[in-house]
């Protein structure tokens, strides 16, 4: 279980994450929607132990894997970018093929688009096993295609190791698919939880409808 | 073009003295060079890629000493390595071991402030990545280092460039002793008291042409491995 209570995050005098309680139950799928700023990434990275909270408290599972924003790739080809994380040369091909990039193996990772680098950087993180998987915008740069391989994936691999997952994301459709519980988040602080489905037909607050009503399923 | 006649005539055939000259520059440059690196190179990834209370003041202090004049850093290790002095007893002054330990002295902080800088902002993506793996720091710390080898490359031929140029520190510990001690810098140095202006200036240039050869080496090397 993810326990978050009173948690604060400031850069000097701006505040910009303010969250007076809010919990993650195990084994279940949220995702994390909200304007730019309005703290998904800052919450992702507090909960990864990326950066350090201003004040509160922070409960994860032991074992957490955070994929970034910005994916890198490093030297090497893509089975070697996912062997680098401990799996096997099997795991690896079995992993690229799920994401569409078996015919790339054996290619040079930074020669990858940006929606490939994605997809790859996602078969690094789920060659891992882990209690809490943090996922920031995992289909930000991939096509519909690749979107759809990506919602599979984590959908596997949820169902696999039962894991918690919190997952920042733009698409509806991924929140749609894939998560139980949506969270708008806006300036930092919540502005409407629940199904995905009922803030979508029916958002908490003015905010949150502002923000939802773009999103077609 | 004097002075170019002479450099050719040393080399060629080569000068016995100059060859003894040449050798103990390189010996002394190589080790405090690979030293240094082996020092500096873990610390200053460590120092980059993690955060610890402490840090800011621990870089103040490196950033400092990157600025330690050498023969600042020449009378510390004077003083540690003379007859009276706590180390005295190992007999080392006037050598070419602490001629290497004054250089190690002065380039660590160099290579330890270079690398970190280096980890801290060309490497982020790579720490971030490697955090959200679960990787340790040394894990973190090593894949710092394979990506950012070109660079942390150029921070291998900076500390050499430091330790083959360096004149102070060397010749308060080594004493620029003929056939012992006597590196290019302090060839150089004594042959202008000297009034030999046209040698001195040929020193400097077979000098230059070391460093522009190891430079070109390293260059070669580097870009041979660039391509990930």
């Amino acid at each position: 279980m993810v326990e978050i209570k009173s948690l604060k995050k400031c850069y000097g005098d701006r505040t910009v994450l303010d969250i007076p309680e809010l919990v993650f139950e195990n084994g279940t799928v949220t995702a994390l929607a909200g304007a730019n700023g309005s703290g998904k990434t800052t919450l992702l990275r507090i909960l990864a132990g990326i950066i350090k909270k201003t004040e509160g408290s922070v409960k994860t599972p032991a074992s957490v894997l955070y994929l970034p924003q910005q994916c890198y790739a490093f030297r090497g080809n893509l089975i070697k970018n996912i062997t680098l994380s401990g799996a096997d040369e099997k795991e690896a091909s079995v992993l690229l093929r799920k994401l569409g990039l078996d015919n790339l193996a054996s290619k040079k990772a930074k020669s990858l688009s940006g929606g490939e680098l994605q997809r790859l950087a996602l078969c690094r993180i789920l060659s891992k096993k882990c209690e809490l998987l943090l996922l920031d915008e995992p289909t930000s740069a991939c096509d519909a295609r690749g979107a759809q391989l990506v919602t599979e994936a984590i959908n596997d691999y949820k169902e696999k190791y039962g894991c918690t997952v919190i997952m920042s994301t733009h698409s509806p459709a991924l929140a749609v698919n894939s998560a139980q519980r949506l969270i708008v988040l806006g300036s930092g602080r919540i502005e409407a939880d629940g199904a995905p489905s009922d803030i979508l037909s029916s958002p908490e607050s003015q905010w949150a409808k502002s923000f939802t009503s773009g999103w077609k399923i | 073009m004097e002075s170019f006649r002479q450099a050719f005539e040393l080399l060629f055939p080569p000068d016995k003295e100059l060859l003894q000259i040449i050798g103990v520059t390189l010996k002394m440059s190589f080790f405090s060079t690979l030293i240094s690196c082996l020092i500096g190179l873990p610390l200053g990834s460590l120092i980059g890629s993690q955060s610890f209370r402490g840090k800011s003041f621990i870089k103040k202090l490196i950033h400092t000493l990157m600025g330690l004049p050498p023969v600042v850093a020449g009378l510390v290790v004077y003083s540690l390595f003379t007859h009276y002095g706590p180390l005295g007893r190992l007999n080392m002054l006037f050598t070419v071991r602490v001629m290497v330990v004054a250089q190690v002295m002065l380039i660590t902080p160099v290579v330890i402030g270079l690398t970190s800088s280096f980890i801290e902002s060309a490497s982020k993506p790579v720490i971030e990545t490697a955090r959200g793996l679960g990787f340790s720091g040394l894990k973190t710390a090593r894949l710092c280092i394979g990506e950012g080898r070109s660079s942390l490359f150029s921070v291998v031929l900076n500390a050499f460039g430091r330790s083959i140029a360096e004149v102070g520190a060397v010749s308060i510990v080594g004493g620029n002793i003929q056939w012992k001690t006597r590196v290019m810098t302090t060839a150089i140095m004594l042959e202008t008291n000297k009034g030999k202006f046209s040698f001195a200036i040929a020193l400097g240039i077979i000098l230059l042409l070391i460093a522009f050869i190891v430079n070109a080496l390293a260059s070669f090397t580097v870009r041979e491995n660039a391509d990930g």
